[in-house]
């Protein structure tokens, strides 16, 4: 087969040195905001390409998210959650787990930040009672595993955590789970994120799979979900299954994107069941994606996951991909409905 | 001497003759010698000479010098004359006296006097013009050496004649200087518009060439010789600029107006740029307007053309995309299947990389169009005989689903209209049969005469057709059976009604019986929507709507007819027999269990040798080849199981999962990986919601933690931060906050 060249999209300039652990997108701008094990979140103008502020902090950064334009947070292995107030360059600490925290998320419809981590808890945090933990900290909640991946919409989260548990919370009453549930794939879950209309939850694990899941209980709604294969390959008759680190849903169409440790990033449309688009190979495991607000753009971090352990890999880099209409709009069926 | 008769000579005589006497007489007296007197007589004698000698001299001598003096002055005289070159006024005639020496002299020295004066005033006049001259040949060449040795006026020739020649070489210089101020001029003027069209500072330049040119005031401008050769060489630098400009912006209007052309830029858009594509063909000197050619200017328009340059890259891409869902489209109409989408990726990313000319791939596509076109075309008579004969299918679906509606005769409302469709479907069933034949047999036909299968969608209508009518066979004898058995039903009833006077209800039979005997799970699920159980709308499984008389016998038909779906999905009330192989072959992956959580890493997937353990995935998932994945009829039937036992088991969460456990033991390997004792959690049994509603149940063999301390599953991210899950934990009861 014949090599094209990569067009993978404009790439950022000064990217993190080490492992992208996250990126995300702002929701009021093309802001890009990137954590990564070199210990730093940075801060992009994504259309502008300029790295726009830098963190440092004690220990890898292992998520991020925005607050605002102007205030995020980060997620450390150094146990720590932090505020970053980018203008002034200035971090305060909202306080600490027991170990590493994995995730993190804003919500709007609460005003707290949301933390998992492998102490095997969640905590809610007050960002703007910023003077000591005991202020901060609103509460703390057991989960059954270390928390792998949070998702958040409106009032709902879904956390996975290790030995495939899915809870799922209703942010007004975080005392017992809405849901608990056990992930419907056999293996490891790698990423959860919530439909971009709240009826439901993809989830990716390392064996190549993504299942589609309904918040609704009943008969029907569960009789919708399903799961399907993605990032493998075949050779010689036999599946290299590849992990799935990141799915990014389109903030207008409803599709999303899937990036996997194969390089290759995915869009499908859940509701017709079909992959609309595969973009051309990166040079190494797709760590995490993210759209713009507009869905115009797509951040893509080429970056190696660690899934083979230390070992010589390609540079990490951040691609920026202006998404085509054809590329993420769904596509209604080509076949003819007999017998309606 | 003798014959001075004026007194005092008389009386010198006199006084010498009385003298003489009384010396005679005192001679007398004294008695002197003859001698003696004779001597002092003769030594008196000399001494008179002597004295008449002296002053005779002297006398002589005044008069030489006065002769000298005026022959001064006549000299002098007649030098400024001879300067002035004017013919002396007094030239004394040898033979004319007018008298004595002194009066001479008297009248030649005013002559003298006058002339000297004349002389002084000529001389000031040359002085003025010399320095004049001077001056002016000092702007023009610029010696300052010059000043100090010209104004030295030549004594000599003070002559008119002088005057004049050195009045005409004035006025040449001036002319000169004129002509040379008017040169500079002009050239400055040629530079000032040089500039400005370049968008050069004029005065920066010029002051580059000369301080004095940058002078805003008139007159005091340097005009030597270097001056101009310096203003000269100027305007060629920036003329050979502006022709190159000029050259580059022409390039740069070409290229603009062919975009424009290509992509029908507005002609407002247009509008801000007309002044460069009139320029066109201009040439050097018709560009005049200022900033025209200035570097900015060519900045903006080089900008514009690359603008345009990238507008039309993404219009092209645009334009092939078009064209490309033009094709699919058509290909969708002509239910042709259009060619694999790599190849349209495959030159969107080649047009991106610039590898290949969009306009070639445009061209390519737009070849494809006609060619499917020219196809469609002749497809178009068989495919609208295919449209009427699914649109009967459709009828004859609606009309069999409509015959089993035990309410289809109740007056309810559009009734009639039911009745209608239901008259006219019949008839169209009734030409179903002869339908298909007469498109077969026009297939074949088409077929042979092209020596290419018929396709719709992918498939060959022909099996399509085929398999059409043997599904109508077999319902035909289905229908005959059944017939039959309702036969034998109405002999029983009636044996029945013999012996007891009574009649079971028509309906719960057809009920009880028609279940089985359906074929199609679609069918079955409308039943359950047309049965009012609210669990399913007709909505919630969309696949089941799809199937169609032609595909209603199987999956395998479905997977015909949808061969470009990935995603398959699961039909949950389908195939109970299917979904248990699913099991089963969940089961056979099992030696899954006994590797470490690591095997999970991509790395073993990958090397062939240790990827034993998932190479169940493939083999299973090749022997089901149906559209169901096996994670969903796990799904499913663990949901069921779920349902079942929850229901049963109430809110008493141990019961339920160690029944479970005996089904999930084999392949539930994750929850090896904690040994974690779950936390009875009371609270749950208040919300009972939870623990019924929830398909998932909670996966820890609580059994089984104690005896299988094996290594605790990392993530990646784990492993690489070198994180250790601290067993102390395990022995925390976790509290619910």
């Amino acid at each position: 087969m014949a090599v094209l060249p990569l067009v993978a999209g404009r790439e950022l300039s000064s990217p993190p040195s080490d492992g992208i652990s996250n990126l995300r997108f702002s929701n009021h701008s093309d802001h890009l905001l990137v954590s990564s094990w070199d210990k730093r979140v940075r801060l992009y103008d994504a259309s502008a390409n300029v790295l726009r502020g830098e963190f440092m902090h004690g220990g890898p950064v292992l998520d991020c998210c925005f607050h605002d334009d102007s205030s995020g947070f980060s997620a450390g292995a150094d146990n720590t959650v932090r505020r970053l107030i980018f203008n002034l360059g200035k971090e305060d600490i909202l306080g600490r787990h027991d170990a590493p925290v994995r995730c993190i998320e804003y919500s709007y419809a609460t005003g707290q930040v949301i933390t998992g981590s492998w102490d095997k808890t969640l905590k809610c945090w007050d960002p703007r009672g910023a003077s000591g933990q005991e202020r901060t900290l609103v509460g703390t909640y057991t989960q059954p595993e270390r928390v792998y991946s949070l998702s958040l919409y409106g009032n709902r989260l879904v956390v996975a955590t290790a030995g495939r548990h899915v809870n799922v919370y209703d942010l007004r009453n975080m005392s017992q789970p809405e849901q608990r549930r056990e992930s419907s794939l056999k293996y490891q879950t790698r990423c959860v994120r919530c439909y971009p209309n709240g009826t439901g939850y993809a989830l990716s694990s390392v064996e190549g799979r993504v299942a589609m899941e309904f918040f609704d209980l009943s008969d029907s709604g569960q009789s919708k979900k399903y799961a399907f294969k993605c990032h493998r390959k075949s050779e010689a008759g036999r599946d290299i299954v590849y992990p799935v680190n990141a799915i990014a849903f389109h903030p207008i169409y409803g599709t999303f994107a899937t990036g996997g440790c194969d390089g290759y990033v995915n869009v499908w449309d859940g509701n017709n069941k079909k992959r609309l688009y595969q973009y051309s190979k990166y040079p190494t495991s797709i760590a995490a994606l993210s759209f713009s607000r507009d869905g115009r753009l797509l951040a893509v971090a080429s970056s190696y996951t660690f899934e083979e352990g230390d070992k010589p890999h390609e540079p990490d880099a951040i691609f920026l991909r202006s998404v085509n209409e054809v590329e993420v709009k769904p596509k209604p069926k080509a076949y003819p409905t007999p017998a309606s | 001497m003798s014959k001075v008769p004026n007194d005092p000579l008389l009386q010198v005589e006199t006084t010498c003759g009385s003298l003489l006497y009384e010396l005679q007489i005192i001679w007398d007296e004294v008695g002197e010698s003859e001698t003696e007197r004779d001597k002092m007589l003769l030594e008196l004698e000399r001494e008179c000479l002597e004295v008449y000698r002296r002053k005779v001299d002297q006398a002589n001598r005044c008069r030489a010098q006065l002769r000298q003096a005026i022959a001064d002055a006549e000299a002098d005289l007649a030098a400024i004359c001879s300067a002035m070159g004017e013919r002396p006024v007094h030239i004394r005639q040898p033979d004319q006296s007018l008298g004595s020496l002194k009066e001479e002299l008297r009248a030649i020295l005013p002559q003298l006097e006058e002339m000297q004066k004349r002389k002084c005033d000529r001389r000031n006049q040359f002085v003025e013009i010399l320095e004049q001259i001077q001056k002016i040949s000092n702007e023009i060449h610029m010696y300052s050496e010059y000043t100090l040795s010209r104004t030295i006026v030549d004594e000599t020739d003070l002559s008119l004649r002088k005057l004049e020649e050195l009045n005409r070489e004035l006025q040449a210089l001036q002319k000169e200087k004129s002509d040379r101020v008017k040169h500079v001029l002009d050239l400055l003027n040629t530079l000032n518009s040089l500039c400005l069209v370049l968008g050069i500072d004029f005065k920066e330049t010029v002051i580059e060439v000369h301080p004095s040119l940058g002078n805003d005031y008139e007159g005091t401008k340097n005009m030597s010789n270097e001056t101009i050769e310096q203003l000269t060489t100027a305007i060629q630098r920036l003329r050979e600029i502006k022709i190159k400009r000029m050259q580059r912006l022409q390039d740069l209007a070409t290229s603009m107006l062919e975009l424009w052309n290509l992509m029908d830029t507005p002609i407002e858009e247009q509008q801000m740029f007309q002044n460069v594509t009139c320029n066109i063909a201009a040439s050097e000197h018709e560009i005049m307007e200022p900033n025209m050619l200035s570097v900015e200017f060519i900045n903006q328009v080089e900008a514009e053309v690359s603008r345009l340059d990238e507008l039309k890259a993404s219009k092209m891409k645009e334009l092939v995309l078009k064209k490309r869902t033009e094709l699919e489209e058509i290909c969708r109409k002509t239910h042709l299947i259009p060619e694999s989408d790599s190849v349209v990726e495959v030159a969107i990313e080649a047009i991106e990389s610039g590898a290949v000319d969009p306009a070639c791939v445009l061209e390519q596509i737009e070849l494809q169009i006609a060619k499917v076109k020219e196809e469609a075309f002749s497809r178009k008579e068989i495919l609208e005989k295919v449209e009427k004969w699914l649109a009967a299918c459709d009828e004859e679906c609606w009309l069999e689903e409509y015959n089993r509606d035990e309410n289809r005769y109740n007056a309810g409302r559009g009734a009639h209209l039911t009745l209608k469709r239901a008259e006219k479907a019949r008839a169209l069933v009734g030409k179903l049969p002869g339908m298909v034949e007469a498109l077969a047999s026009k297939t074949t036909a088409w077929e042979n005469e092209r020596g290419i299968e018929f396709s719709y969608d992918g498939i060959r209508l022909l099996s399509m057709l085929e398999e059409y009518t043997i599904l109508r066979q077999e319902k035909e004898e289905e229908r005959k059976r059944q017939r039959d058995q309702k036969k034998l039903q109405g002999q029983l009833m009636a044996e029945q009604e013999a012996l007891f006077g009574s009649k079971p209800s028509p309906m719960k039979l057809q009920n009880g019986k028609k279940g089985p005997r359906l074929s199609t799970g679609g069918a079955s699920t409308r039943r359950l929507s047309v049965g009012g159980t609210m669990l399913q709308t007709p909505k919630a499984d969309p696949h089941s709507i799809k199937s169609t008389p032609n595909t209603r016998q199987a999956k395998k038909s479905d997977r015909l007819l949808h061969p470009i779906e990935q995603l398959k999905h699961p039909r949950d009330d389908a195939c109970p027999a299917l979904s248990a192989g699913g099991r089963d072959s969940d089961v056979a992956g099992l030696p899954l269990r006994n590797h470490s959580l690591n095997a999970v890493n991509a790395r073993e997937v990958e090397s062939p040798m240790r990827r034993k353990p998932f190479s169940p995935i493939s083999s299973t998932e090749s022997s089901k080849s149906h559209a169901i994945t096996n994670v969903m009829n796990d799904l499913n039937r663990k949901q069921n199981e779920m349902l079942q036992k929850t229901l049963k088991g109430n809110n008493s969460q141990f019961s339920t999962p160690s029944k479970i456990l005996s089904a999930g033991e084999e392949e539930n390997w994750t929850p090896k990986a904690m040994p974690i004792h779950m936390p009875p959690t009371p609270s749950t049994v208040s919300v009972p919601m939870q623990t019924v509603m929830t398909p998932a149940h909670p996966p820890i063999p609580y059994n089984r933690v104690e005896e299988t301390p094996e290594e605790i599953e990392y993530s990646f991210e784990e492993k690489r931060a070198g994180f250790v899950l601290p067993r102390t934990t395990h022995l925390k009861t976790p509290i619910q906050v």
